[in-house]
């Protein structure tokens, strides 16, 4: 079933007097519980993609549908909304917030995305996604005291406790080494797979695309299905 | 989850650098305040206390005091209308104490009122200060224009002009030390405006205290010192935000693109700004007032909780209005630029 869909978007920079066409048309669909995988080279507008589809930043022409919402046209509070509550996010760095501690962190988003569970039902979901990412015994360190594999973890478990919808993924392992990556290719795999969430995910690195169901290949402002 | 007092927690130092300079200039502001009062207090306690109303000199005398001549007539006929007029004057001059030690005082004579204290020929009733001076109740002082000697009858509380002790003096006695048979000024009590008497110029309590000599320019010098320091602090508490958050610039980004209000951000600054200042004003107005008790006798120094609470609101508002100018900028954060950004 698709639950996400990019209808003919277009994106234009304007630099001063030069106008560069980033996106020129693009029209993709995700179906839902799919890992999907953007790749291309770098500067070929994969970010500009995945930021239009996350409601970050608006496209210059065409439509981004999810769930029955046209995101093109609602209110920057009504995106606002759905980011917060069906949207999840990793970047390639953790970008953690600095002064609080992992507990905190993930306690945050479930009261940001408007969760109505108890405080004592919200520690415990704490707790569990903590332990499945194995990190229960760092749940009072604060980021600076991570390491990056473990800050990217961390990140991880932010961007899915509100049992979002659709993850957004920006290049998650590029800050990581190569068993590093593997590892957190696994964890996202498995936790998007039992929690049924989308996955659209930008990655320039070869190896993690067997841990994905699909591949779009970038390039020239438009997206092709590879394989 | 209350953000903002959790980034205070974790950046103790940071917080409390700004935390000490808010405090240290909030004090210094109190202090000065306290000072402006105290030597205004020093300069015109004498017309400070009086109730509201209306002072007359005569046009001529060109807002001085000294120059000023009520027409006998006039005053007359003002008393007549209202029986809660009084008429004044009042000269700068010096008594001898029994050691023959020169005191400077302000004579201030008047016709009968509760306003001002009323002495018997050959009495004198003086500003307490001039007790710590080693003069007494029923001490025999003299003055070089008057040839009798006057016997202190008592002290009274807060009574100065131009610096000076006040010393009640009666009419007659007056008038042979200064040779003049009439009053400088006349002071109607009471919300009425102004009338108008022939050969009289009216003057409102402030405008009359502006022209003493040296209180304007006191006040002025002492106010524009406390209105600096409110502009600073204020100043202070934009550059400080301002510049934490040029740092989380990042942060907020995420934080938006996570799905933070904006709204939410601006608490997060104001707590910070409102616990950082709270903190701050309670220490300097403790400090300030326990000045106030221990502040040495010869210091004017006056400081009321009326002037500390008004002082307070102030800083309170311009820090609010500081930490918002720079929460401007985070309302421009787009989320994706956090995106865009390295590691923090
Ligand atoms: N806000 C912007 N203003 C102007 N040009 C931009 C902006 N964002 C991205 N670009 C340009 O768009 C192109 C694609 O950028 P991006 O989507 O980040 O590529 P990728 O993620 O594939 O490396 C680049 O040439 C970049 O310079
Ligand atoms: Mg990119």
């Amino acid at each position: 079933m698709t639950i996400f869909t990019l209808d003919e978007v277009e994106k234009i920079f304007t630099n001063g007097e030069i106008e560069e066409n980033i996106l020129k048309g693009i029209s993709l669909s995700l179906k839902e519980g799919e890992i999907t995988a953007l790749v291309g080279t770098s500067g070929s507008g994969k970010s500009t993609l995945l930021t239009i589809a996350a409601g970050l930043q608006p496209a210059s022409n065409g439509e981004v549908l999810f769930d029955g919402n046209n995101l093109t046209t609602m209110s920057a509070e009504q995106v606002r909304k759905i980011r917060a509550k069906e949207f999840g996010f990793v970047f390639q760095f953790a970008h953690l917030v600095p002064f609080l501690t992992v507990e905190e962190q993930l306690m945050l988003m479930l009261e940001v995305s408007g969760s109505t569970l108890s405080k004592k039902e919200q520690k415990n979901e704490v707790d569990q996604i903590l332990d499945v990412i194995g990190m229960k015994h760092r749940k009072n360190a604060y980021p600076s005291s991570l390491s990056g594999g473990e800050k990217q973890r961390v990140a991880v478990a932010r961007a899915i406790i509100h049992k979002p919808k659709v993850l957004f993924a920006d290049e998650p392992t590029a800050s990581l080494d190569s068993k590093r990556s593997k590892d957190m290719m696994e964890l996202i795999r498995d936790l998007t797979k039992k929690m049924n969430i989308t996955t659209l995910m930008v990655t320039h690195d070869e190896e993690m695309l067997s841990y994905v169901d699909r591949i779009l290949q970038m390039s020239d402002g438009l997206v092709l299905e590879s394989q | 989850m209350n953000i903002g007092w959790k980034e205070i927690k974790k950046n103790k130092s940071r917080f409390l650098i700004l935390g000490s300079i808010v405090f240290l200039v909030s004090l210094l502001t109190m202090i000065i305040s306290g000072l402006a009062n105290g030597l205004s207090q020093d300069n015109a306690a004498l017309i400070k206390d009086l109730p509201d109303g209306h002072f007359y000199m005569s046009e001529d005398a060109e807002e001085t005091y000294n120059l000023s001549r009520i027409d006998t007539d006039v005053q007359n006929e003002i008393m007549n209308k209202h029986p809660d007029a009084v008429a004044l004057s009042i000269q700068m001059g010096f008594l001898n104490d029994q050691d023959d030690k020169q005191q400077s005082v302000a004579f201030v004579t008047s016709t009968n009122s509760d306003l001002f204290e009323q002495v018997n020929k050959g009495e004198v009733i003086v500003d307490r200060s001039l007790k710590e001076k080693g003069i007494k109740t029923g001490d025999r002082l003299t003055n070089n224009q008057l040839r009798d000697e006057l016997v202190i009858k008592g002290f009274v509380d807060q009574k100065k002009f131009s610096h000076a002790p006040v010393a009640y003096i009666n009419m007659e006695d007056y008038k042979k030390m200064y040779n003049v048979e009439q009053m400088q000024i006349v002071f109607i009590p009471g919300e009425d405006s102004s009338e108008s008497f022939t050969g009289l110029q009216s003057y409102s309590n402030k405008d009359f205290l502006s022209t003493i000599p040296s209180y304007n320019a006191e006040q002025m010098s002492l106010t524009m010192i406390v209105s600096f320091l409110i502009v600073i602090s204020g100043m202070l508490f934009a550059i400080f935000f301002y510049m934490m958050n040029i740092q989380k610039i990042g942060l907020y980004g995420i934080l938006k693109a996570i799905g933070i209000k904006t709204s939410r951000l601006f608490k997060m600054i104001w707590t910070q700004m409102f616990f950082i200042t709270i903190i701050a004003l309670t220490l300097s107005i403790s400090l300030s007032h326990l000045f106030n008790l221990i502040a040495p006798k010869g210091m004017p120094f006056h400081l009321t909780i009326e002037t500390t609470t008004q002082l307070s609101i102030i800083f309170l508002v311009v820090g609010f209005i500081g930490a918002t100018l720079s929460g401007l900028q985070i309302r421009k954060i787009e989320p994706l630029r956090a995106i865009q950004q390295g590691e923090d």
